[in-house]
């Protein structure tokens, strides 16, 4: 396994020797390489055709807020030698733009539409409609680090009157419009 | 010449013959199909955004309904995926456990998705037989877990519960079960002439674009491609059951939905090898791992990507770590997040109406998968 790594190493740094940085020494299978977003679809490209990397695993981000940027990973598997590798890149956080790779990856398409929705990073050339999971989404976009799930939807949505302590419906409005309770209903409240 | 007249007909999201919530808009020329859009959005419940507040265990109960009928192999990816982030070892005994659990799943899944094809193709009786199968499978799960559907069983560091007394004697009756039982679903839906002209040559994926475009699971080995995480990329003891030969791949050259549904009607019965072998065999000692505090249990910064066969394909997740007791990041990836957008679209041009459920049974659609 560690001479196939070092293979697949060795190749991609002679194709590519903008790559920053590297891991090798997982216990298992993986490859970790990390290149400038310019140089992402071109070594894609190579992976795929040149070095049998066909099946496109997954397209991830990561919000590293502290650090204003985000991180972006393609993992990409071959069947032939049995590694993945994961191709990471580095995104502006302020002005996330990134190429589109959709043309190596039919399949791609979808991962970045869900990336474009949840985290605002612009793929340049991506033909998709606009929305995807969301709807109507009119904040900033919700897998953020700085999104609050908890004021968006205090803001958003309101409490059904009655509903907003722990008690019985009919006895909080009994309460508040100064009538009695039903008696059937006193059977059940709390 | 009079212009052919091209007519939209939104399929979904509720439909019968629909798996799950989500809507296909369809183009048509007459009843073929020139043009097909898969539209998402109608289950939607932010999962990932909800696990990033929630500590290495608390997820648990949230995983479980990523895929309804099947939660086991996302609560396997999920706690593979921490084990893979900490570097923390399972006992074998719990292996043997989850390699159990795991085929159970595959099974029970497989049955309710016999039910979901043969529905759509007008045999309703086969479902009737094969879900109500399935129910002593969901009284092993309820025996080992507590659980019928949803098991929050597997754990980061092994399993819950140790197995329950007298359960292989149980488990095995059911397998005897299974064994005869096969055949008859194979003179009742493989046998039926409708099936076979419904099903054959239905659907078809191009064997040599299969790999690029994304395709996984019983439908790559639908297409004469033998690729199976069990073999390829083995976690658990499924490597070294492989080696001993307990359990084949099947795959089945057509890439249509028969040969989906061959591939299906064969791992059932790779299933219960696997399950009886794991019942003879299974080694003594502990079945746990003991966790730090879960409050207090901090995984180094990194991240990990973990896979695991699913009965759709391969289920997997990323997860990263920032060094807290909270993940930054999860990322589910799904079969169906492939399979039921852009393989659909291109698969479902030029069927008929009437396929288009067949078909997205056949692939395996789920579309809880997709949205999370």
């Amino acid at each position: 396994m560690e001479e196939i790594k070092n293979k697949i190493y060795q190749r991609l740094t002679e194709a590519f020797p903008e790559i920053t940085e590297h891991k090798l020494d997982f216990p298992y299978n993986r490859l970790d390489v990390k290149i400038p977003k310019n140089k992402v679809p071109a070594i894609l490209f190579y992976l795929k055709d040149e070095m049998g990397f066909k099946h496109l695993v997954h397209i991830t981000c990561v919000d590293w807020i502290e650090e204003e940027k985000f991180e972006l990973i393609f993992i990409v598997w071959s069947p032939k030698e049995k590694v993945k590798v994961f191709v990471r890149t580095e995104l502006d956080r302020n002005n996330p733009v990134m190429d589109n790779i959709d043309m190596i990856w039919r399949q791609a398409n979808t991962y970045e539409r869900e990336l474009r929705e949840m985290f605002g990073i612009q793929f340049e050339g991506l033909v998709a409609p606009k929305e995807f999971i969301l709807e109507d989404w009119d904040d900033i976009p919700p897998m953020r680090r700085d999104f609050d799930t908890e004021a968006y939807a205090k803001k958003r949505f309101f409490e059904r009157p009655g509903r907003e302590d722990a008690k019985d419906v009919r006895q909080t409005i009994a309460e508040r419009t100064g009538e009695s309770l039903p008696d059937f209903a006193k059977k059940y409240s709390r | 010449m009079e212009r052919e007249k091209v007519t939209t007909l939104y399929l979904g999201p509720q439909h019968p013959g629909i798996t799950g919530n989500m809507m296909v808009r369809l183009k048509l020329k007459g009843d073929t199909i020139v043009g097909a859009r898969t539209e998402v959005g109608y289950l939607h419940r932010g999962f990932e955004k909800l696990q990033e507040k929630r500590n290495w265990l608390q997820s648990f109960t949230i995983l479980c309904r990523f895929c309804v009928p099947e939660p086991d192999p996302v609560e396997e990816a999920y706690a593979l995926a921490v084990e893979l982030l900490e570097g923390r070892e399972v006992p074998e005994r719990a292996k043997y456990i989850r390699v159990l659990v795991l085929e159970l799943a595959r099974m029970a899944s497989y049955l309710l998705w016999f039910g979901g094809q043969s529905g759509s193709a007008g045999l309703y009786t086969m479902g009737q037989w094969s879900v109500g199968d399935r129910n002593y499978i969901l009284d092993l799960f309820e025996d080992i877990t507590g659980g019928r559907v949803y098991h929050m069983f597997i754990w980061p560091g092994g399993v819950r519960r140790d197995l329950p007394k007298g359960f292989k004697d149980k488990a095995m009756k059911v397998m005897d079960y299974f064994e005869k039982r096969l055949e008859e679903y194979d003179t009742l839906m493989f046998e039926n002439s409708i099936f076979q002209k419904r099903a054959q040559g239905v659907g078809i994926i191009d064997k040599e674009k299969a790999v690029e475009w994304g395709v996984v699971g019983p439908v790559l080995r639908g297409c004469g491609i033998k690729s199976d995480i069990r073999i390829d990329d083995p976690y658990e003891i499924y490597g070294e059951l492989y080696e001993k030969g307990v359990f084949e791949v099947p795959a089945f050259e057509g890439g249509d939905v028969w040969s989906r549904a061959l591939v299906r009607r064969f791992e059932i019965r790779q299933s219960i090898n696997i399950i009886r072998y794991v019942l003879d065999n299974i080694p003594d000692g502990e079945f746990y791992n003991k966790i730090p505090n879960p409050h207090k249990w901090k995984i180094a910064k990194g991240d990990a990507y973990s896979r695991v066969e699913a009965t759709r394909g391969e289920v997997g997740f990323f997860v990263a770590s920032d060094g807290s007791q909270y993940p930054r990041r999860t990322h589910f990836r799904g079969a169906a997040y492939v399979h039921a957008i852009t393989l659909l679209e291109n698969v479902l041009i030029g069927a008929n109406v009437a396929d288009v459920s067949f078909i997205m049974n056949s692939l395996g659609t789920c579309p809880p998968e997709i949205e999370r």
